[in-house]
């Protein structure tokens, strides 16, 4: 008997401590959307649950194993103890009536974080290898970096140019898988100021370690002022947008400004000039061909240059307005 | 040359190379005639490195009697070794004894865990610091995605140890029930091996073990070996299982009713039940990718109609009930080992067996928890949220009978009872963590972190690793006659209990921060180095452990301590003959008479042999 | 040995007219209702026929005539066991492409002929009853009829072959990489064909042992095992058939 009063005692004394030091060192990132409360309360909930199971196990068979080691010199067996039935299904049943208990509430947390807001702010994400393209269909606008109003529920309509993506801000809590094909929903209300990143979780090629962009939660009224920042960033000069451009969506990785050969024909001195193609033609390059050059890669090749490398899909991605930008930009390097 | 051309794996090899070259001109033949151009690279490699594996199979020799009784001749019992193979060659060659295949997969798993393991040091190594140090991000990629497969396929290799070298003997057999079929099961896995390996040399791939589409039909050439290897292997897995169960249905001694079972016996039916059947799934779904890159058959491709989370249903519907597969032998060596060390009976030993059959049956209905963030059909979330946290109920009796069987005991600490209760720990916080990512809202920051690498570190670790070494140390003398170094078991020991610790303690706080798994870099502003720098320190001395382990069994081999005795006084059937174990096992069959588990009882008896008086 | 009545033969006629009925019953209800239930009834109902009747699965759970583990018909009792476990296992593939048709084209099906896929169907149904004739045959004596029947049954599995792989791909207006129909289509005959392939290599070797008389009454676990095997690449054919032909709309 007195075997289970300081066991007792071991596992309520092991529990508080581990359960304080965890809580201690702070498991989780800071709280920043509505559906992390459930979430976070989950956590607290496993928290305690983990750092009692956990002690009353060890605590025992810590016990077990001081108490009842052999000695030196002692011989013999141990008590010949095979079950005992009632206890086995104590701890059948037990378990089982906290399992369910645990997936109840997980089934309310989930119903929590699944909750419409009729009125949510619609943002399109478009995630493609290895970048993310955020519109805002209603504002008229786009951007590489996602700005949200704080308090609002925001409704992400995601879709994949290419393989499977998935959209993940830790202090949000939710994360969402993107399969190309379709559209997939995510709804979050961001419910603290502050600077965030979003990053693909899911595997989705080389780059995919730096596939990540920067989330912005800022008071209403900063939102509407960058909003019409966007707008109007459209309307500067074509050539700055374009240079702007072209570091957002990668092609200074592939076409060099300065002469020097990289993966895709330089752009320095490019514009106007006179450019060979693979089949042995030759043509001008002018604004129809750098055009066709950005939105179908493959229609002309230059010479000593592959096929399939460019991405395709930069025709879909980019608006009537970029693509024109980074055509001035491009004749702005003689 | 003579003597070197004897051991079947050389001419195996040899053939492989041959049947390559044949698999290579095959596809140039074919593409002439159909009017193609003679060369590409993708399904010329991919039926180059079928052939190789059907030629280095028929090499072995390992298929002779099959071949002799198909062409009517009478093939008699299967010999334990093949003629003129002396001394330590005889474990390179085809032998259709359970105890050399046992030893066989035993070796081809600690090789397999070496290169594994050493692809997860390299990579530690680069992520230690931000930035990318020496490797490339294809590189990065491949040795990661290798080092969960090459693992993966050590374990089952592993657990094909386990189960080949002891069942018979627990049972009461002299082998199992299908010879020829075990030694098969074996060397389809060494060609299954290679192929998957030479991915490095095909350009590498870069979607993690998982393989998924489309990234997958995309990836390099490596990726079509990967897939090719693992349907391979997976062959040896599934075969292994049906000689297993069948062994157990019909080989079993006189008296040995299902409750008087050897409790590893329970647990290696359980394993075998998932092996044999749900393997083929990710047989099917691998094929199915590698038909769509070969011949663009749109199962996967959204631009076809095709829909790549059925990938993923394919995938898992195999790869979560392997985890049991993974785990269920380890646990049974734990409910195996207890009793022998605390000299007491396994605490309720009809509920633990049933708990290993209960995680079998109820692990094929939980592997929509690995998809929970995939995009699945909402109304799958929450059932498979309750199935999944309803593991735990089987799981939770083995702990509970563990702690039980090991209350009032008589215990002692040898090297395999260290390993043992160090397996229970790391289990436990394994399978802690596991409840939050059963939950769909708690998983939803879990997914695909850290936190989820860390969980399945301890699982594995707990459930497998510890276990195995546990299981070497017992039966080493078993195997070999003599007894393994306790002062180094030990070092051992204490290297990689910590070791493992500190790991997968670290995974879990950063995942649970956010860091992403699966990423060559990361940002330095998140404040993660320090915990990589403790994560690669932690699996260096790990391997240090292993380096140890290694150290200890060639000195043991070479000098070591002779026990032909009962070392342990177990009342397990193999521990009634003398060590090595002898050819055939049992010289005269043995019967049950008693209950396997009864210590502390005085003038029980488990087994005896026939003929001998009763004592009643 | 295993008892084989006198009848068996005259059973195995029973059973093949029971399955060529059910088979055109499955054909009437695809045209005029087209309910999925009501065809997957039909398949699971044929392949219960095959299964006991075919197959023999009773024999699993008969007690063992002979306790003597050493004894022949210990082994044989043994040995198929092995077998069905791996049919079970090989069972799991084809179920997982069942999945995926279900997956991927719901309740539409591909555009077949469909005079085509009911004289493949019927070809395969035939050679079935001639491998039941022939494992009967074998058991009651009969070693010249077994050979027969055997010959026939690989024959017949050759001309599914042919009408599948070489009539049936060439004609569809699709092709494997043509969407999903393609996709499905050509893996589900292509998987069931290389079991069909591999099915007619074993009963070949079948073939040559029985006419170099290595089988009797009492001996001839082969017979009995290439047997089982083609009964088996019929009951998958019992459920590809409906999926691919008859359940569903055109896509």
């Amino acid at each position: 008997m007195k075997h289970f009063v300081i066991i007792a005692i071991l596992v309520v004394a092991s529990t508080f401590a581990i359960h304080a030091g965890l809580e201690g060192i702070g498991l989780l990132p800071v709280q920043a959307s509505t559906q992390a409360i459930s979430i976070d309360q989950l956590f607290g909930l496993y928290t305690w649950a983990i750092a009692f199971v956990f002690s009353l196990i060890i605590v025992i068979m810590l016990y077990a194993l001081v108490v009842f080691r052999r000695r030196k010199g002692e011989t013999g067996d141990g008590a010949h103890i095979e079950g005992n039935s009632t206890l086995e299904i104590a701890w059948t049943i037990v378990p089982l009536l906290a399992v369910l208990y645990l997936a109840y509430l997980g089934a309310h947390s989930l119903a929590e974080t699944r909750r419409i807001d009729p009125s949510a702010l619609v943002v399109k994400v478009i995630a493609g290898q290895w970048y993310w393209q955020f519109q805002y269909p209603d504002q008229g606008i786009s951007s590489t970096e996602l700005y949200l109003p704080i308090g609002q529920q925001i409704d992400f309509q995601m879709t994949s140019k290419d393989v499977i993506h998935s959209f993940f801000v830790p202090e949000f809590r939710l994360k969402q898988d993107i399969v190309p094909g379709r559209t997939v929903d995510l709804r979050v209300t961001p419910d603290k100021l502050g600077t965030y990143t979003v990053e693909c979780a899911q595997l989705c090629g080389a780059n995919h370690a730096y596939m990540t962009a920067k989330v912005h939660v800022v008071a209403q009224a900063d939102f509407d002022a960058w909003v019409q920042s966007q707008k109007s960033l459209a309307a500067q000069d074509p050539a700055l947008l374009g240079e702007q451009l072209a570091t957002q969506y990668g092609c200074a990785v592939c076409h060099s400004t300065d002469g020097s050969k990289k993966v895709g024909p330089t752009w320095a001195g490019l514009y106007g000039s006179q450019v060979e193609l693979n089949d042995g033609s030759k043509v001008t390059a002018d604004v129809t061909y750098l055009t066709n050059s950005i939105v179908n890669p493959n229609l002309q090749i230059v010479n000593g240059f592959q096929p399939n490398v460019m991405p395709q899909t930069f025709g879909q991605i980019l608006e009537q307005n970029q693509i024109d930008a980074l055509v001035a930009y491009i004749e702005s390097l003689k | 040359m003579k003597k070197i051309l004897s051991v079947s794996l050389v001419r195996g090899l040899l053939w492989e190379i041959i049947g390559s070259g044949v698999g290579v001109a095959f596809v140039v033949l074919v593409r002439l005639l159909m009017r193609l151009p003679a060369w590409k690279a993708e399904p010329a490699v991919v039926v180059g490195a079928l052939f190789g594996a059907l030629f280095f199979l028929g090499g072995t020799g390992v298929m002779d009697a099959w071949f002799q009784w198909a062409t009517g001749n009478e093939t008699g019992e299967p010999e334990p070794f093949v003629e003129g193979v002396t001394g330590w060659r005889r474990y390179l060659s085809v032998s259709f004894d359970h105890k050399v295949i046992g030893v066989q997969y035993l070796a081809l798993s600690l090789l397999l865990f070496t290169i594994g393991g050493t692809f997860a040091l390299i990579f530690r190594t680069e992520l230690a610091q931000p930035g990318l140090q020496f490797l490339t991000p294809i590189e990065y990629n491949t040795l990661m995605s290798l080092h969960g497969i090459v693992m993966i396929i050590g374990i089952l290799i592993g657990i094909s140890a386990f189960m080949n070298y002891l069942v018979p003997m627990m049972i009461g057999a002299s082998d199992m029930a299908f010879p020829r079929l075990n030694a098969f099961s074996f060397w389809i896995a060494v060609p299954a091996g290679i192929i998957l390996l030479s991915s490095l040399a095909f350009g590498g791939f870069d979607t993690g073990w998982t393989g998924y589409p489309p990234l997958s039909v995309r990836a390099p050439l490596g990726m079509q070996m990967f897939f090719l290897g693992v349907s391979l292997a997976s062959f040896s897995s599934i075969l292994s299982a049906l000689n297993l169960l069948v062994s157990v249905v019909r080989l079993r001694a006189k008296g040995m009713t299902p409750f008087r079972l050897p409790i590893f016996v329970w647990a290696a039916i359980a394993t075998s039940i998932i092996s044999l059947t749900a393997t083929q799934l990710i047989g099917l779904a691998f094929q199915m990718t590698m038909l769509e890159r070969l011949l663009g058959m749109g199962f996967f491709d959204p631009l076809k109609g095709g829909n790549p989370v059925l990938f993923e249903h394919l995938f898992w519907f195999y790869s979560h009930p392997a985890v049991y597969v993974f785990v269920l032998p380890g646990l049974g060596i734990i409910s195996e080992l207890l009793p022998v060390f605390a000299r007491k009976p396994l605490y309720g030993y009809k509920w633990v067996a049933m708990s290993s059959l209960g995680i079998a049956l109820t692990g094929f209905l939980v592997w929509g928890h690995h998809m929970f963030a995939s995009g699945m059909a909402e109304y799958l979330r929450v059932p498979f949220m309750y199935s999944t946290l309803l593991v735990a109920v089987p799981t939770g009796v083995k702990f509970f009978s563990w702690t039980a069987t090991i209350w009032r005991g008589k215990i002692s600490f040898p090297t395999p009872m260290l390993f043992v209760l160090g397996g229970i720990v790391i289990f436990l916080l394994g399978g802690l963590s596991g409840p939050p990512n059963a939950t769909v809202s708690t998983d939803l920051l879990l997914n695909n972190t850290y936190y989820i690498v860390g969980h399945f570190h301890d699982t594995l670790f707990g459930g497998y690793v510890f276990p195995f070494f546990a299981a070497i140390f017992y039966w080493f003398p078993k195997m070999s006659g003599k007894r393994l170094n306790e002062k180094l078991g030990k070092t051992q020991f204490w290297l990689m209990f910590p070791g493992l610790l500190i790991l997968t303690l670290d995974m879990m706080r950063v995942g649970l921060l956010g860091m992403r798994r699966r990423v060559d870099d990361y940002d330095p502003a998140l404040g993660f180095q320090a915990y990589h720098v403790v994560m690669t320190i932690s699996g260096f001395i790990i391997a240090l452990g292993a380096l140890v382990f290694f150290i200890n069994v060639w000195l043991t081999l070479k000098r070591g301590e002779k026990v032909p005795g009962n070392l342990w006084e177990s009342r397990s059937p193999e521990w009634q003959v003398p060590s090595p174990m002898p050819v055939h096992n049992y010289a005269k069959p043995i019967e049950v008479v008693g209950e396997p588990y009864d210590y502390g009882l005085p003038g029980s008896q488990y087994v005896r042999f026939a003929g001998e008086g009763s004592n009643d | 040995m295993t008892e084989v009545k006198p009848n068996a033969l005259r059973l195995g006629v029973l059973i093949f007219a029971a399955l060529a009925v059910l088979t055109g019953v499955e054909f009437a209800v695809a045209i005029f209702l087209n309910t999925w239930p009501l065809l997957a009834l039909i398949a699971v109902i044929k392949a219960g026929l095959v299964m006991y009747y075919y197959m023999h699965i009773s024999r699993l759970f008969s007690a063992d005539p002979n306790p003597d583990r050493e004894s022949y018909t210990y082994k044989l009792a043994t040995n198929r066991l092995g077998l069905w476990f791996f049919l079970l296992s090989d069972g799991f593939i084809f179920g997982g492409l069942l999945v995926s048709r279900i997956n991927l084209m719901g309740l539409t099906r591909p555009e077949l002929n469909q005079l085509l896929g009911l004289a493949v169907s019927s070809v395969l149904l035939v050679s079935s009853f001639f491998a039941n004739r022939a494992e009967t045959s074998m058991a009651l004596g009969d070693r010249r009829q077994a050979l027969v029947s055997v010959s026939i049954t690989i024959l017949l599995g050759l001309v599914f072959l042919a009408g599948v792989l070489g009539v049936e791909w060439r004609l569809a207006p699709f092709g494997p990489a043509d969407g999903v129909q393609g996709a499905i289509f050509y893996s589900m005959t292509g998987f069931h064909a290389f079991h069909v392939l591999t099915g007619v290599i074993f009963m070949t070797i079948i073939a040559r042992n029985l006419w170099r008389g290595r089988f009797s009454t009492e001996k001839h676990w082969g017979v009995e095992a290439a047997v089982v095997y083609w009964h088996f690449i019929d009951v998958v054919w019992i459920f590809f058939y409906p999926a691919l032909y008859l359940i569903g709309t055109l896509h």
